[in-house]
């Protein structure tokens, strides 16, 4: 079949309506045809290891394991334990200082874990059956006031630390695979143990979200695995040219242009010397897209890596900018992070309270997710400050992100509870007004999206004043 | 109207208020395929709450039992059937 007869022809106007920067390839059929032969997928896969190669330095062990997970489909769900578990201890082993110390950590997690598991799953009717993610963070919560108030004069307080920081980087995984217990067609901990920081990488939020989610969302037939794999090849791409793109417009606008970084805006802010307004207002729009690239780049390739494995992941960052409202912008931000405090935090709080007040039980789930939740995440996620600082004094100095969580939390309460009256027409009123307004809020917001603990709320508040030519 | 077509048409109208106007089968999914997000999760949790007295917080929620028409038509018990 030739190309030109497999592609739909359309109107060049329609086309150009349509135009991608990336081609939908997975939408023609004679490429889906050919990304299903052995020759077709031995090309994406060098394709796709060529961009990782652009992308990463591990990229060889990645793409040894993607090129074995393709060609074994049937096999899909245990091969990704086996290379899960191959990443975890073989392919970082050189570069541990001590490396059956690091492991016999990570077992000790993972035997956790497991333990967990399978109580949670054995008695059903138990305290722990019933509410195993409570037990799970609330256990994680106690570790961590032993950690810091163990005595730090003997020599079993690094280990305890060192525990601790491996059992947070195992938090989430080990909660989502408790989620999982209650649901039908449950995943053995045999393939549960494939989620926990998988091999196409995670960070310590879980991409993407646990086994529960892979199964549903894992490539059924070979028609599936070639749409699924070159999505993910699509992706891997994108990921490049934003990659491509950050790099030229962070030398342009902070190098040939001159902006400060945000960082560099702030610094000079605290110590009394401020740059102009309109440059901090510069400063802090870069900043904010600084971070929405970063967090595009590396969503983008994971994602990818797990699509390349055959699960048909939903992107970790879609279109920020084109968000009409406070709520879908944090949907769209950062997918998976937003998914946790939604699985973890929303939802069970949602269901079991305040059922006859609908506005009152949103609200109340939403500051449980974006407000507590999101405060906690970032909390326990820093654990250097608390064993530097101690706990409470560590606490104290967080209140600017337990602001920044609380005012985020409050706006997209407001977004949801909002009673909203048909989209005005047009361009500007329809899209371009509420998406402006939605990146201005989260814009502003940035200033105290803050979790060190160096400065004060009053240092942000000034920054913010000084945005409009205000000095406090 | 059918208890089916009352969750077609409730799902229906999720989707054209975020200006999605394509058709969706029964077994589509609509959740997990990203075409309806968790804001939309607790719609229609709440849908089913007062329409079919469907208890998630005995049931367990999981995004999956909501994913698609197929999907919530079993979940809602035989009696308001």
């Amino acid at each position: 079949m030739e190309a030109s007869a497999a592609i739909p022809s359309v109107a060049w106007p329609q086309r150009l309506a349509n135009f991608r920067i990336i081609p939908p390839v997975e939408t023609y059929p004679v490429v889906t045809k050919f990304a299903k032969t052995a020759i077709g997928k031995l090309f994406l896969l060098a394709l796709f290891a060529l961009g990782l190669r652009l992308a990463m330095q591990d990229w060889l062990p990645l793409s040894v394991g993607l090129a074995a997970i393709t060609f074994v489909p049937v096999r899909r769900r245990i091969l990704l334990t086996i290379l899960t578990l191959l990443f975890t201890f073989a392919v970082p082993w050189a570069k541990w200082p001590h490396p059956l110390y690091t492991s016999a950590l990570i077992v000790f997690v993972i035997g956790t874990g497991a333990m967990l598991f399978w109580l949670a799953v054995a008695l059903p009717r138990s305290f722990l059956g019933r509410h195993p993610v409570f037990l799970l963070l609330s256990g994680y919560s106690a570790l961590i006031i032993f950690a810091a108030y163990f005595p730090n004069d003997t020599h079993w307080y690094l280990t305890v630390w060192e525990f601790t920081a491996t059992f947070g980087a195992y938090l989430w995984f080990i909660g989502y695979s408790l989620l999982d217990c209650r649901a039908p067609g449950r995943d053995d901990f045999a393939f549960q143990l494939g989620t926990y920081r998988p091999f196409w990488g995670s960070p310590t939020t879980p991409f993407v979200k646990g086994s529960g989610y892979l199964r549903r969302i894992e490539a059924k037939d070979a028609d599936q695995l070639a749409v699924t794999q070159l999505k993910g090849l699509k992706l891997l791409a994108w990921s490049l040219l934003i990659s491509l793109f950050t790099k030229y417009f962070s030398q342009y606008v902070h190098g040939s242009v001159g902006i400060p970084t945000f960082a560099d805006a702030f610094f000079h802010s605290v110590n009394r010397a401020p740059f102009p307004w309109y440059t901090c207002w510069a400063s802090l729009v870069t900043g904010f897209l600084d971070d929405m690239l970063a967090i595009s780049i590396i969503g983008h390739r994971i994602v990818a890596c797990c699509r390349m494995a055959g699960f048909n992941a939903l992107r970790n960052t879609y279109r920020p900018l084109s968000s009409r409202t406070i709520a879908e912008f944090w949907n769209r931000y950062y997918f998976y992070f937003k998914e946790l405090m939604v699985d973890f935090f929303f939802f069970p709080v949602f269901l079991n309270y305040f059922k006859t007040r609908k506005k009152l039980r949103i609200a109340v789930a939403t500051f449980a997710a974006a407000g507590f939740g999101n405060a906690f995440y970032h909390y326990v996620f820093y654990l250097n400050y608390i064993s530097q600082l101690g706990l409470w004094r560590s606490l104290a100095a967080y209140h600017v992100y337990i602001f920044y969580c609380t005012v985020l939390a409050t706006a997209i309460c407001i977004s949801q509870l909002r009673k909203r009256g048909p989209a005005p027409s047009g361009y500007f009123r329809g899209h371009l007004v509420p998406t402006f307004c939605v990146a201005l809020f989260y814009c502003l917001l940035h200033v105290f999206d803050y979790t060190e603990r160096t400065y004060p709320i009053s240092e942000h508040f000034r920054f913010l004043a000084h945005l409009f030519n205000l000095t406090i | 109207m059918d208890h089916r077509e009352e969750i077609r048409s409730f799902l229906k109208t999720l989707l054209l208020d975020k200006g999605d106007k394509q058709p969706f089968s029964d077994d589509a999914s609509l959740l997990l395929s990203g075409r309806l997000a968790s804001v939309d999760a607790v719609e229609i949790v709440v849908f089913l709450e007062e329409k079919f007295s469907v208890n998630f917080a005995e049931l367990g929620f999981d995004q999956v039992l909501i994913d698609s028409v197929d999907a919530i038509d079993a979940l809602i018990p035989a009696v308001n059937k």
